[in-house]
């Protein structure tokens, strides 16, 4: 063999070598992560997670109105969020197209999309918390609908432009208006690209602690009330983690065991709706 | 290339006294700087077919995509001259596009269904433009889906999607579609180019078969098949007009040197 064929084939077996342990060192923390949070979560796991409310230290009890309280804050989120994302989306990817403004715009919200989530908390603090005078989950589920319209613009607007042109061409050939053609014809399209968006979304903000803790903050006892803090998931994984009480720690653990299935299950649902479909 | 004359095509001649549908009138086109048309005259008569002749990038697509000013959605195109709609110069600023394009109906290359049910595809155009009872819009896309030959093979499957049709039946849908809103022209850009022989022959036959009452302007990249079915014959060179006649002048007897070439293949 010529010296040049073999330096070639030993360049080739080490950068596969290389490769090969890049990828089995980043997916050894991802396992060990998974592992840990499957294996002290599961033994945490009880049906009192889901009937008690968060205990005082040494006691028993729950996270129910953690649980509630993501749930309906993350729902304000989505109410919020998601039809402000799609129109913005919709905007860039119908209206603006190429223009200036648009791209712009697509800028900006990318910007937005890679924003630490404490500052978008800190923002929320000053807009809504300081001058109502106590922390709310309504400021928590702005400051999560904040951190989803970036999202669902991004999606909403790729979806969009995956639409061919030719499908608004032949639509618009019709004599019908750029309005119903959007609602009608393009979002039929693009529909599974926005849901997915959204969802992915939601799998963003769920687990989001630093927003919540300058907005929400946190609440021992069960409420319903938007107007006062309200208790969730993350901050309560927060608070429960650092403390010295063994009890809280395994109820730490069964909310990030819960929270992680939450996500993977959007995960899935996500790629279920994208799987290749026929499309002529 | 030798073009039997066919008697049915007989029935496809235009007689010279046909009123003018379209006037086109020094029409220029510029994708941004570039200019693809360069001041072409001539006139598409009321009904019958019209062919768009020429090889790619001639320009015959444009001047298509700019008679119904569908090219409007991109910013960096634009038209410079006159197309007259019954002598109204559609072009001019003022004409509400949507209403243009509701008399000057498009079918494109590629078949493009909507994501709807097979009845909704026909009835969704026309009931934004007429206010129909039930049975009044059932009628018109049985009328609509006879019209373009289809009816026979979707009446049992008119609740299911578009997009299971085949590539020939989604075509002809495309059609019907057109064809429900009663446009008074309808332009066909290469209709048939994707599809394969016998959907192209039902094609040809519903487009003879309504030019009696529409006025068809089709672009097509085959001559036989504007020698088969076109009472004229434009041919297009490099976004100039060479010539225009009937079959006969076009296919027989061309005047022009670069159409005699092209016609009889030794280009293009």
């Amino acid at each position: 063999m010529r010296s040049i064929v073999r330096r070639r084939k030993a360049v080739n077996a080490a950068v596969l070598i290389a490769a090969t342990a890049a990828t089995l060192f980043a997916l050894f923390w991802l396992v060990w992560i998974l592992w840990t949070t499957v294996s002290q979560g599961f033994a945490a796991l009880s049906p009192r997670l889901l009937t008690e409310m968060t205990p005082p230290p040494g006691a028993d009890g729950g996270l129910l109105n953690a649980f509630f309280g993501s749930a309906v804050m993350i729902g304000l989120a989505v109410v919020i969020g998601t039809p402000i994302g799609i129109l913005a989306g919709t905007y860039l990817a119908e209206y603006g197209r190429r223009s200036k403004l648009a791209e712009t715009i697509r800028f900006v919200n990318d910007i937005l999309l890679s924003a630490p989530s404490i500052v978008i908390g800190l923002f929320v603090y000053e807009l809504v918390v300081r001058p109502a005078g106590h922390f709310s989950g309504y400021a928590g589920g702005l400051a999560l609908a904040i951190i989803l319209v970036p999202v669902v613009v991004r999606t909403s607007d790729e979806s969009l432009r995956l639409v061919p042109n030719q499908l608004r061409e032949a639509a618009l050939s019709l004599g019908l208006p750029q309005w119903k053609v959007v609602t009608h014809i393009v979002y039929r399209s693009a529909a599974t690209g926005v849901a997915t968006g959204a969802l992915l979304g939601i799998a963003r903000i769920s687990g989001e602690t630093a927003p919540l803790l300058f907005t929400a903050l946190n609440n021992q006892y069960w409420t319903a009330d938007l107007a006062s803090p309200m208790a969730n998931v993350p901050v309560v994984i927060f608070q429960y983690a650092m403390s010295p009480y063994e009890s809280w720690h395994a109820l730490a653990w069964a909310g990030a065991l819960v929270v992680t299935a939450f996500v993977l299950a959007l995960s899935i649902l996500v790629r279920v709706l994208l799987r290749p479909r026929t499309y002529k | 290339m030798s073009v039997r004359l066919d008697p049915a095509l007989k029935a496809m001649a235009i007689p010279a006294d046909r009123p003018v549908k379209l006037a086109i009138r020094d029409l220029e086109f510029f994708y941004g700087k570039h200019r693809a048309l360069n001041g072409i005259s001539f006139d598409i008569p009321e009904n019958g077919i019209t062919a768009i002749i020429g090889p790619s990038g001639c320009g015959k697509s444009t001047l298509l995509r700019t008679m119904n000013r569908i090219y409007e959605l991109y910013p960096d195109q634009s038209a410079r001259g006159e197309i007259l709609l019954d002598g109204d110069n559609l072009l001019r600023a003022g004409v509400d596009p949507e209403g243009l394009r509701a008399r000057i109906g498009m079918v494109f290359q590629k078949p493009t269904p909507f994501n709807l049910s097979v009845y909704d595809n026909v009835a969704f155009a026309l009931k934004h433009y007429e206010r129909l009872s039930k049975a009044e819009t059932q009628e018109r896309v049985e009328r609509s889906l006879r019209q373009a030959a289809l009816w026979d093979e979707v009446k049992d499957k008119l609740n299911r999607s578009a997009l299971a049709l085949s590539g020939g039946q989604q075509q002809r849908l495309c059609i019907a579609r057109t064809l429900a809103v009663r446009p008074e022209v309808i332009l066909l850009d290469e209709p048939t180019s994707a599809l394969d022989p016998v959907s192209t022959a039902r094609i040809e036959e519903l487009i003879v078969e309504q030019a009696r009452e529409f006025t068809f302007v089709i672009v097509t990249h085959n001559l036989q098949q504007a020698a088969r079915i076109a009472g004229r014959t434009a041919f297009m060179l490099d976004g100039d007009l060479i010539e225009i006649g009937d079959h006969d002048r076009i296919f027989l007897n061309p005047q022009d040197d670069r159409t005699r070439d092209y016609v009889t293949g030794r280009f293009g």
